[in-house]
């Protein structure tokens, strides 16, 4: 009886990162690419006009540097720029300056966690190069006609990161490009958009019997831009492989591309013949002695990272790792929670908050954190007004939804400590006295020593107050009245 | 007096590198060019003498190191000095024929 | 005497004076330019109406006294290879034909800053891959000495632009010889400095890390004058030398008395011409005399440095290249049924025959599996060869030497061998390389045909090979020789 095969993926991918900077990786052009009309952000370097001349961008090779040492990596002392020689109508000169056998760095590793457990990726190498123009047609680029070429976003500043293989599913795929983000969005290099194409990522997937240490044949998975894309393009790939592989199939190696609209992976028609990228040492640009007090001077304007900030929220703020990690898997969010207990919101409810609700309808409108009205003041007083006991939960939901959709939270909230409250006792006692009245029964079972009719009571009141009244309070009444 | 080249290059093999450099080459210009570039190659065989186990190589002739400039923005061309050597164009975008291989 | 037929120097005078305006100086070298143009075909453009303004423009500056520099009014011929804003700039090549850069290169913006006039753009080999100017794109150039010969190359539409007095002074470029041997083939001075010393930006590269943009001039002091007003560091070529620019006037007339000058054996290369030999001998002897010092010296990797050199350019030259592809710029071939297609036919048409050669040379050094063999080989021959010079020059102050092996040599003479046409540089290419100087000054003529004597000096000492040459210069008549064109006219 033949034994099924157990297979494993392996996973590495490449992220390419656009770095924040003012102007292009080799010339004084914006890299304001997205607003500007078609080809009116460019000049003689970045069309590759003849003639002219590269010159490296300082800010974009220290941002590679401090994302280098944010991954662990080692910064080797001596780099230098490479041609990678191709043909494409989106690149300019005929070849990409990009760096080949000596990058910025290699040698590091992130680590992150799948569902509170603990998990660590290599990182081959970090490097930088130039981003190419962009091309548009018409329907499938292998069936248009011709394409349009818009070179604004040639010669933007691009890091490629390239992980090891050391990824076994699309759990810990999506998770390592969700820390990633993460990462690089807490030391300022990238803005994580990952739809507008600023962070890219392209996964190697490949199967193997569990037990083996080598490794099976690779494909290429391109075009996936959204953390659930990625999820679902290597569990495509794991699912597509696996069948080959057990129906006695063989594999090639090529580039697929996810459609994220049909949910499967299409092969790139396999080019000719095999691309030689002729690479050879950039003679345009002198090579780089990257010396150990610019390396220090780099690492001292490292904020603190997600792992140690997570490690610090769950000793200082009590809160569980898998809440910790989410709170820090974006800067803004781990800064809207400091800042919320910072002002006094007890942190678990802080956490509660952010991670609920308040993720919930940041989700559902594609929003970030920072983009939202409600600012951490407005959430700690939220806060205050519960613990407090003006009111109760399921008002503060209500309330929540309405401060998130108003443009200003402010007058939502001071209509609570207003209008809504009832915090006078006068009005509450007028319920419980209404309530004592109408409900015989349980007054006398609760003078009896039943505890429970006291709930049922409480519960009473709450609806005669349509809410509006704090449990905590009408208890003490209650119980006062009847005794 | 006719000197036979030593280099083994072949057809196959310029008709490869022309198309790694996207050189389009008659079947006679393949012919003719093999013969041309065996006779160089044969001529630059001589770079074989040199014992080079100890030497580094020069990509770079000056000793200047880490020549960057700041991140500040420069003015762009106008969209329409880009635009305007443009063999093909369309609108503001340069026009490229169907990418299929 | 015409005016076209004087030096910067003089001419400088006569403006300064008011002797002369540069709107005369200009109609005198355009009348020039009319007169043999059709036997020189030194141009590939000639800016008439833009050198007219200019020289206007320059009369103005020089009427009021305002900010009057050394070349302000003097008509200068630039090689296509240089980018001038709006102006057509080819390299010599169909496949930028008609092509007009949205900006000029630094050395154009000096010289404008001068106040210098443009005359237009000078014939030269496709994209400077060549020693002959026969592998333009557009047409030959012939030399003003001897209709039939070539003026070198690639720089000769600019040697024979000055050689014929169609410009006073112009530029050219020089990767393996460019500037020196047309010079030394068309009886000029031509400088090319040290890499790094005069920015590439707005240089149509051949071989990034060996191009070098200098003067062609018609003697060793208008030579310092036209180095002086290009050289620099500019922030937007990363390579150019941020070391300061030495006057160089200043030391011109110093003379050789006391100076150590190395002739190194391996210059008198075989195939070199007798009389080329001789004229070389003389220079050096009439050096001594002088009070220069001289000793025999060896560069024992000179012969190296040839084959290393047809690596090393034409792999570079294959990626420079590699942005002709007719989507931004130049030509496009019609019909093609693909963008590959398209990529194929466009360079297949644009590109001349030699250009094309060393594109294939180039991509089959870099390409996979024999990368190490050629190009890193060759790069570390190209190391030996700094070290050849390096340890020259722990002895001697300069080294002298031969231009070229050959005088000017007759049209169509070479085209079908290129390996012969290649060694027209064997003595030039070496100071590309060795990341040095070199100065081609006129000593001699053979048969009516010009002789240039070589001065090498260490990098970025060009101060000591324009010394040596203005010795040589000042002690001889060879500079004083016009070409028979020019001396038609007068």
């Amino acid at each position: 009886m033949a034994v099924a095969t157990r297979y494993e993926v392996v996973v590495g991918l490449e992220v390419h990162a656009q770095v924040l900077t003012q102007s292009k990786m080799f010339c004084g052009c914006s890299t304001d690419y997205l607003t500007t009309p078609p080809n009116a952000n460019t000049c003689p370097v970045c069309l590759g006009l003849p003639g002219s001349l590269p010159v490296i961008n300082r800010r974009a090779v220290e941002a590679t540097i401090r994302t280098a040492l944010a991954l662990n990596c080692e910064i080797p002392e001596f780099s230098k720029f490479d041609r990678k020689n191709y043909f494409y109508p989106d690149l300019p000169k005929g070849y990409q300056i990009s760096q080949y056998d000596l990058p910025f760095s290699r040698n590091g590793h992130l680590e992150f966690d799948v569902k509170g457990d603990p998990r660590r990726c290599g990182i081959t190498r970090v490097h930088l190069e130039e981003d190419t123009g962009k091309l548009l047609h018409e329907g499938a680029i292998d069936e248009a006609p011709s394409s349009l070429v818009n070179f604004n976003r040639a010669g933007v500043p691009l890091m490629e990161i390239v992980s090891e293989p050391d990824l076994r599913s699309a759990d810990e795929a999506r998770e390592y490009v969700m820390r990633l983000r993460a990462i690089l969005q807490y030391i300022g290099v990238n803005n994580g958009d990952m739809e507008s194409g600023q962070l890219r990522c392209d996964a190697n997937v490949s199967m193997r019997p569990v037990g083996r240490t080598e490794y099976g044949t690779k494909v290429e998975v391109k075009n996936m831009n959204s953390f659930r894309a990625i999820h679902r393009a290597i569990e495509y790939e794991i699912e597509r492989q696996t069948e080959v592989l057990e129906t006695g199939g063989r594999l090639v190696q090529e580039t697929r591309g996810w459609n994220d609209t049909r949910g499967l992976t299409v092969s790139q028609r396999t080019k000719e013949f095999a691309e030689d990228y002729r690479y050879f040492p950039e003679p345009d640009l002198p090579p780089l002695e990257v010396g150990r007090e610019w390396v220090a001077e780099i690492r001292s304007t490292l904020p603190e990272l997600p792992a140690a900030r997570r490690k610090r929220f769950i000793a200082d703020f009590g809160l569980t790792p898998y809440d910790a990690s989410l709170l820090t898997s974006s800067k803004p969010m781990a800064g809207f929670f400091e800042e919320a207990v910072r002002l006094g919101a007890p942190a678990k409810a802080a956490a509660n908050w952010i991670l609920g609700d308040f993720s919930r309808l940041l989700n559902a409108d594609h929003k970030e954190i920072e983009e939202a009205s409600v600012k951490p003041t407005h959430l700690q007083q939220l806060i205050g007004l519960i613990d407090s006991g003006v009111i109760s939960g399921k008002m503060a939901k209500q309330t929540f939804d309405a401060m998130y959709r108003a443009s200003d939270p402010g007058p939502a909230l001071t209509a609570l400590e207003g209008s809504s409250q009832i915090s006078g006792d006068a009005e509450l006692e007028g319920i419980v006295v209404q309530v004592i009245a109408e409900n015989a029964k349980s007054v006398a079972d609760f003078k009896a020593g039943k505890q429970q009719a006291l709930m049922f009571l409480v519960g009473q009141a709450m609806k005669v107050s349509k809410g509006r009244a704090n449990p905590q309070r009408l208890e003490a009444l209650l119980r006062a009245k009847i005794s | 007096m006719v000197v036979l080249p030593k280099s083994s290059l072949s057809s196959e093999e310029v008709e490869h590198v022309a198309r790694l450099a996207r050189l389009g080459i008659t079947p006679e210009e393949v012919v003719r060019y093999r013969d041309q570039l065996r006779h160089i190659l044969d001529a630059i065989d001589a770079l074989n003498r040199a014992d080079t186990s100890r030497v580094p190589a020069t990509a770079h002739p000056l000793e200047e190191r880490n020549v960057m400039r700041e991140d500040r923005r420069e003015p762009c061309l106008p969209a329409e000095a880009a635009l305007k050597n443009a063999p093909t164009r369309e609108d503001a975008y340069f026009k490229v024929k169907a990418i299929q291989e | 005497m015409n005016l076209f037929q004087r030096t910067i120097r003089e001419l400088h005078q006569m403006l300064v004076d008011r002797e002369i305006s540069s709107v005369e100086l200009t109609e005198s070298v355009l009348g020039q330019i009319d007169a043999v143009g059709e036997k020189t075909k030194a141009y590939l453009v000639v800016t008439r109406d833009l050198a007219l303004q200019q020289a206007k423009d320059a009369d103005d500056r020089l009427r009021a006294k305002r900010d009057v520099r050394a070349l302000t009014g003097i008509p200068i011929a630039l090689k296509d290879v240089l980018c001038v804003k709006d102006v057509v700039s080819t390299a010599g090549s169909k496949i930028l034909k008609g092509f007009t850069p949205p900006y000029s290169a630094t050395v154009v913006e000096r010289l404008e800053a001068e106040g210098a006039v443009f005359l237009g753009k000078t014939n030269c080999d496709e994209f400077a891959m060549g020693s002959s100017n026969e592998n333009s794109g557009y047409w030959p150039v012939h030399n003003p000495w001897a209709l039939d010969r070539v003026p070198g190359g690639s720089s000769g539409g600019s040697a024979a632009a000055v050689a014929s007095g169609e410009a006073i002074a112009g530029l050219g470029s020089d990767t393996g010889g460019s500037i020196r041997q047309p010079a030394a083939l068309t009886g000029i001075v031509g400088f090319k400095p040290t890499y790094g010393r005069v920015s590439r930006y707005g240089l149509i590269a051949f071989a990034s890390s060996l191009d070098q943009i200098g003067p062609m001039t018609r003697d060793v002091v208008d030579c310092a004058l036209l180095l002086q007003a290009i050289a620099g560091h500019d922030p937007r070529d990363s390579t150019s030398s941020p070391k300061p620019v030495p006057d160089y006037l200043a030391t011109l007339r110093q003379g050789v008395k006391g100076m150590r000058l190395g002739v190194p054996k391996e210059y008198f290369v075989t195939g070199m011409e007798p009389a080329v030999e001789q004229a070389i001998h003389d220079a050096i002897r009439l050096l001594e005399q002088q009070g220069a010092s001289i000793e025999e010296v060896s560069l024992p990797h000179s012969d190296l440095a040839l084959p290393a050199y047809y690596i090393i350019a034409p792999a570079e030259a294959s990626s420079n290249l590699a942005r002709y592809d007719g989507v931004r710029y130049g030509h496009q071939a019609e019909g093609a049924r693909n963008l590959i297609d398209d990529y194929m036919l466009t360079r297949q048409q644009g590109f001349g025959a030699e250009v094309k050669r060393r594109i294939m040379l180039g991509t089959y050094a870099l390409s996979s599996g024999y990368y190490d063999a050629y190009y890193l080989q060759a790069q570390k021959v190209r190391t030996l060869i700094i070290e050849d010079f390096k340890r020259a020059f722990e002895k001697v102050d300069a080294l002298l030497g031969a231009t070229s092996p050959t005088v000017a040599f007759p049209l169509g003479a070479k085209t079908q061998d290129p390996v012969a046409m290649y060694l027209n540089d064997i003595i030039t290419i070496p100071a590309n390389l060795g990341n040095v100087c070199g100065i081609s000054v006129p000593c001699g003529l053979a048969d009516g045909l010009p002789i240039g004597l070589q001065v090498i000096a260490p990098g970025f000492r060009e101060e000591t090979a324009l010394q040596v040459a203005n010795a040589f210069e000042a002690a001889t008549d060879f500079g004083k020789l016009q070409s028979p064109l020019m001396r038609a006219a007068a």
